[in-house]
């Protein structure tokens, strides 16, 4: 039997929205966990109200982000403020291994669904919640989203030019990286130990400290001499150059990195800059940076990106275009691993996701259903998973505990 | 109820990487799996890179290698030799994991590839870490961090509006697609544990850099529009960094769910008796449209910035966060280092290295009630462990001096 999915056999009650946490269970779901997202038609996934839209007409099934960060799950809408809705949802936990939030501390306790209450009924669950700043301590009750995380945490500090304002990586950094990756390794140790053990347990991931982990060499760097180190644009500490040049057309932009001597001549040779010796050896070069990007830019603001990139490449220089949303869907190499998927949805029709970044060989797992309407699931849920009847199902529509 | 049991005991890996998966390998050692960093003549690639630490030998100091490598064992080992291979077929005959980052194609042409060691070990997973992947057509660019940023996407998102795309400090390329590994490598592990069947997992950095560029690709996909840089300004209005009495803040009173945020904002500022405040009051400013013209970013800033200007970043946060408003100080991190919330968690760890008063390191990126995250050891020193780690493997000490001989391990 080939068998595509290493995760079937996981389910995820997966009460977590917004960026981190729903980015935590794809990565699960798409490995064929059964991810079903417990939603609240009151207050609703702020993704759903984030744009892109299909066809730029907003609507809670509409949102690209959402669908984006939502493959492959399933949706039920449950009312966690009425007693018969809370029964359910722990109806699901118990029929589930895991349990996902990303809910400031304290919600979760209130809904009688805390790990506290949780364990109580379901020992063995892996229960991961992923509040922004932890369970406990001075800023537990604070709120925030990736980008102000990567202010606080020193990315956004250290990204950009010494002189002018910090501008961070321009996107909820935290929310598609260092969260999401880390959430999800915890979550699968912790199964690894609940299999050999029988042992669950109750991870508490706050969303500030996996990016300070991915920043460890600048904050010893802060600990060592006493002084916070200075962002630095592009620049490397030993090459030059190393930065990204203007190209001809609109906003683009090419990224050389120089390593060593003979790729500078190879640079200075396809760019036709003038051999000077006291650029010849990288300390001389990483001496006079500035005026090396001035000469540099000089030339490439005369070539097309793509056609720079290939051509200093076939030279032996790493270059590679700035990629925009345009090249990146275009882009041959991702196009060969299948990086992006088009999946058709009832109401946003045919529209692209994206694959996981790596590819396993025996068990690729794939992006098995676009994501989910609001509370699309709801009745297979109940019935397949819950073992209600259509009418016990009916009877909670009506008290409004699905909704 | 916590115990002394990781949730990764018992699981040996070798990692074979450098910059690109040292990270990978290190999630992994400090949830209790047992990692061998091997290492080529004269040590792991970071081991040369600035900055270091005073006070060791510089071996040693950098701190770069020590941020990803601590709770590792050292394997000095060439497997550019023949007898070499030999010694790392024999360890992953044993290993539950390798992980490696070379160019593809490079380990499978010294029979040391995926193949070759799933002959001797068919539960073993191998998880390679390249630029692009294993193939396509630029699998074979050895690409170093920018580059993977630029082709992958998200440099282009960083940066000033009207000038260069701005890269993230320390190689979150390589950061990102070591976590992505760690994630497929975890997959594929747990599947292994269950069927005996191991295999290869290709992390490919650009696709990894890729997935952090939002919905710029969607923007595309379903509006037409190519997401750009809005560094320097306000992406709309009420959301942007704004300068204040000792630094920057980053403000988010916009943009989330519907502009959710604004009337908690407006009752900030009132409260706060800022003057101008009614003037970001009315329906324009209830969700994109307005908020997104020049005029209400101009507004915006007019109304904002004189009251961020006689208060410190952190007095603005602490008082955004009492009316609910998303907002944080631009915190350096020597801010980070004294950040009395991470001072509550215990996150900062101590780090030994010579006689020098311990520095703070960064701790555990996650807290497991039972199985918890634990340093194990300071990182390694080249082939520290050489003897320790060929004698588990059955290697007598005779043969262990014959391969020292003949400069195979070190």
């Amino acid at each position: 039997m080939v068998n595509t999915h290493a995760l079937s056999g996981i389910r995820i009650a997966d009460f977590s929205w917004v960026g981190a946490g729903s980015f935590t269970t794809k990565l699960l779901a798409d490995h064929g966990a059964d991810v079903i997202k417990i939603e609240s038609s009151h207050k609703v996934d702020g993704l759903r109200l984030a744009p892109p839209f299909s066809g730029g007409e907003p609507g809670h099934n509409r949102s690209g982000y959402f669908a984006d960060r939502n493959s492959s799950k399933r949706s039920i809408t449950v009312n966690l403020k009425s007693a018969e809705g809370r029964e359910v949802a722990r109806s699901l936990i118990r029929a589930s291994d895991v349990v996902v939030n990303n809910f400031t501390p304290g919600v979760m306790d209130r809904f009688g669904l805390g790990w506290a209450d949780v364990r109580q009924f379901k020992p063995d669950i892996v229960y991961l919640a992923m509040s922004m700043q932890g369970a406990t301590g001075p800023s537990s009750a604070e709120l925030g989203y990736g980008m102000t995380i990567g202010a606080l945490v020193g990315l956004q500090h250290l990204t950009g030019l010494a002189d002018d304002e910090p501008v961070g990586t321009g996107t909820n950094y935290p929310d598609h990286i260092p969260n999401p990756g880390h959430a999800a390794f915890a979550v699968l140790a912790a199964l690894r130990h609940r299999r050999r053990t029988g042992e669950g347990q109750y991870i508490d991931l706050a969303q500030t400290e996996p990016t300070i982990a991915l920043l460890g060499t600048a904050l010893l760097q802060a600990e060592t001499t006493g002084i916070d180190p200075v962002r630095n644009g592009n620049h490397h500490a030993r090459h030059a150059p190393h930065n990204v040049y203007p190209c001809t057309g609109d906003d683009e932009w090419v990224a050389l990195a120089v390593t060593d001597d003979r790729q500078w001549e190879a640079l200075a040779d396809l760019l036709g800059i003038e051999r000077r010796p006291e650029w010849t050896h990288e300390t001389g070069r990483k001496a006079a940076e500035q005026d090396l990007d001035t000469a540099i830019r000089d030339r490439t603001i005369h070539w097309e990106a793509e056609q720079l990139a290939e051509r200093a490449r076939a030279a032996g220089v790493a270059a590679g275009k700035v990629n925009n949303a345009r090249d990146l869907l275009a882009d041959p190499q991702l196009a060969h691993r299948d990086h992006w998927i088009r999946l058709r949805h009832p109401e946003m029709g045919s529209t692209v996701y994206s694959a996981p970044a790596f590819r396993l060989s025996k068990t690729p797992g794939e992006l098995s259903r676009p994501a989910p309407c609001l509370g699309q699931h709801t009745q297979e849920v109940c019935e397949s998973v819950l073992h209600l009847t259509p009418e016990e199902t009916q009877r909670l529509r009506d008290s409004g505990a699905l909704t | 109820m916590t115990t002394d049991a990781g949730a990764l005991d018992g699981l040996t890996v070798l990692d074979l990487s450098d910059a690109r998966g040292n990270y990978c390998g290190k999630l992994f050692a400090e949830l209790g799996a047992d990692v061998v960093l091997v290492e080529p003549r004269g040590g792991n690639a970071l081991r040369h890179r600035g900055p270091f630490a005073n006070g060791v030998s510089q071996m040693d100091g950098s701190l770069s290698f020590i941020a990803r490598n601590n709770s590792k064992r050292s394997l000095g080992l060439d497997i550019g030799a023949r007898q070499g291979r030999e010694v790392l077929r024999e360890l992953a005959s044993r290993a539950d994991l390798v992980i490696e980052s070379s160019m593809p194609g490079t380990l499978d042409a010294a029979g040391i590839g995926y193949r070759d060691l799933a002959a001797v070990n068919p539960r073993l997973v191998m998880v390679s870490i390249t630029p692009f992947g294993q193939t396509g057509p630029l699998a074979d660019l050895d690409a170093p961090d920018l580059v993977c940023m630029a082709l992958g996407g998200l440099l282009y998102l960083g940066g000033y509006v009207q000038g260069d795309p701005m890269c993230a400090p320390e190689e979150q390329a390589y950061a990102a697609a070591s976590v992505f590994g760690a994630v497929g490598g975890m997959i594929a592990t747990l599947h292994a544990e269950t069927t005996g069947t191991g295999q290869h997992v290709d992390v490919s950095i650009q696709e990894s850099v890729a997935l952090a560029t939002e919905n710029a690709v969607q923007f595309f996909d379903l509006e037409g529009r190519i997401r750009r840089r809005t560094g320097g300004t306000q992406k709309q209005a009420g959301m942007g960094v704004f300068p204040c009495r000792d630094g920057f803040v980053l403000v988010m009173a916009a943009g989330i769910g519907g502009n959710r945020f604004w009337p908690n904002l407006l009752k900030w500022l009132h409260e706060e008796g800022c003057a101008d405040a009614e003037r970001l009051s009315g329906p324009e400013w209830s969700g994109h449209g307005y908020t997104d013209t020049d005029e209400a970013r101009q507004v915006f800033a007019e109304v904002f910035e004189p009251f961020a200007a006689q208060r410190g970043k952190q007095e603005l946060n602490d008082e955004a966060q009492r009316f609910r408003v998303p907002l944080a100080p631009v915190n350096a991190p020597s801010d980070v280092l004294s950040s009395p919330q991470l001072a509550h968690r215990q996150y900062f760890q101590p780090l030994f290295l010579g006689s020098a008063a311990p520095l703070r390191m960064p701790g555990a990126p996650y807290q497991l009630s039972v199985t918890p995250w634990r340093c194990t050891r300071r990182a390694p020193g080249l082939g520290e462990h050489t003897d320790e780690v060929l004698r588990q493997a059955g290697y007598g000490p005779s043969q262990v001096r014959a391969l020292r001989d003949a400069e195979v391990v070190w």
